[in-house]
């Protein structure tokens, strides 16, 4: 019948092997936060990448990258993994987009996300997903299986936990887009001094109706 | 010889005339024109589409006459030319809504569908062993509180009108439309002018059960179909209002 697979990309194809297996491949370990503000979200990421656990093998990861006019997706796991999976990602909303005229909601975008996930190869990645459209913000974080939720906030990666802890205390409903700056930032900050897998600095993802602009700091302290 | 070379360009769909005509394609439309008409009437309030379902025979059962579909619950289509031909249409557009609905999680907008469908059209008009399908439909739709009607024909070519015909009589239909569309039509009077145009080239006078409608509301974003009560309703209107007009 020519009906497109919904459940895999129109463009190349999702990789046969499982990506990120074995202790030698690169992984992020990670904070990743994605916050709504009342018009628009904040990602904040660490910059650390480490082997195995043991070694940090860069300190200079943008672990945020723009997939659409205006969202982004955070890498979280496998960084092979995560990347391809990425580019999988923008392809396929910029076909959207070339096609239609219209961009893709955010909620088609983490629906798709989702589907390759579930769908195809363990991808070994534990994204966040946020993004502005027509019906405001919305930020998603999204399972290695594919499982999607979207709250006002969400944290992934291995400093969750501390992380988390300061967006329970500090997140409010209707921030500014400043406030949202800050308490991300500060919420990375906690979890980089308590875990061992985060990192160096911080990855800033401004989305606004506007588009995304993303900024690295090594220095917190030039964001707070 | 000459005349043997011409007839060879009506052979394969695949071939064009020396003039660039697709042979095929034109029969196709020809069949379309042998169907019974359908109408669609694009409104604010919402997308109206109906169809002549006339048989043969007083024993046939009038629902088995399949020329109106509703194809996801904001989109329907109407017919016209080869019934067997449409429904492998009819079938591959409610997949695309679905495949819509599973990909993106997103209602599929009325545009979008109809180019699938047109597309899936086309392939039959260039690929070699297959003949180009013998229908026409009128896909009318809401999406983002938008009333939309498409038309597709043989070649896979899709137009967007704001009231259109299909099928027999299709020009005498489309000159009623063209001198009674407003752009500030109410969904009742979109149904009414569905009617009129029906009856414009009627020798005899409508009878609901020889009709169906579809109507996709703006407000709601529903296909729903009209029972054959309400049908008889707007007839009755439609006449009175002629009637007023004698007088």
């Amino acid at each position: 019948m020519n009906v497109e697979d919904p459940y895999e990309p129109e463009l190349g194809s999702l990789p046969e092997e499982s990506a990120g297996e074995g202790p030698e491949s690169m992984e992020t370990g990670t904070t990743s936060i994605g916050v709504t503000t009342e018009d628009s979200v904040v990602i904040a990421t660490d910059r650390r990448a480490s082997l195995g656990g043991r070694v940090v093998s860069n300190k200079n990861v943008t672990k945020v990258e723009q997939v659409h006019d205006r969202a982004a997706l955070t890498m979280v796991g496998s960084v092979g993994g995560a990347q391809s999976f990425i580019r999988t990602i923008r392809s396929e909303a910029k076909l959207y987009e070339a096609r239609r005229g219209t961009p893709m909601s955010i909620n088609a975008l983490a629906t798709l996300a989702s589907n390759f996930l579930r769908g195809g190869p363990f991808f070994m990645i534990n994204p966040i997903l946020g993004g502005v459209d027509d019906s405001g913000p919305h930020v998603y974080s999204i399972d290695p299986m594919g499982g999607l939720s979207e709250d006002e906030y969400v944290v992934t990666g291995s400093g969750m936990q501390f992380a988390m802890g300061v967006l329970e205390q500090e997140y409010e409903s209707d921030l500014s887009h400043e406030e949202g700056i800050e308490i991300a930032t500060k919420a990375v900050q906690s979890a980089i001094e308590r875990d061992t897998a985060s990192g160096n600095g911080v990855t800033i993802a401004e989305v606004t109706t506007e588009g995304v602009e993303i900024h690295s700091h090594e220095d917190i302290a030039e964001v707070l | 010889m000459q005349g043997q070379q011409q007839q060879a360009y009506d052979r394969g769909i695949t071939i064009f005339s020396p003039d660039g005509r697709l042979y095929q394609v034109e029969y196709a439309r020809e069949a379309v024109k042998r169907g019974t008409p359908s109408v669609g009437v694009r409104t604010a309030e919402g997308v109206v589409l109906a169809v002549d379902k006339r048989s043969r025979s007083s024993l046939m059962e009038a629902d088995s006459i399949e020329k109106l579909h509703k194809v996801a619950d904001h989109v329907g289509i109407a017919s016209a030319g080869h019934v067997a031909d449409a429904r492998r249409l009819i079938d591959f557009a409610r997949r695309r809504a679905q495949v819509e609905e599973l990909r993106y999680e997103e209602p599929i907008d009325t545009e979008v569908l109809t180019k699938a469908v047109t597309d899936n059209i086309q392939q039959y008009t260039q690929m070699g062993g297959v003949r180009p399908f013998g229908a026409a439909l009128l896909i009318g739709g809401v999406s983002n509180g938008e009333p939309r009607l498409f038309e597709t024909d043989p070649s896979g070519t899709p137009n967007e009108w704001k009231a259109v015909a299909i099928g027999a009589d299709r020009s005498e239909i489309q000159d009623y439309l063209e001198e009674n569309w407003e752009p500030e039509l109410t969904l009742d009077e979109g149904v009414e002018l569905a009617l009129g145009a029906m009856a414009s080239t009627r020798d005899e006078s409508l009878e609901a059960s020889e009709l169906a409608l579809g109507v996709v509301e703006t407000d709601t974003e529903y296909y729903r179909r009209l029972e054959e009560a309400e049908i008889a309703a707007h007839i009755e209107a439609l006449d009175l209002e002629d009637e007023e007009d004698e007088e």
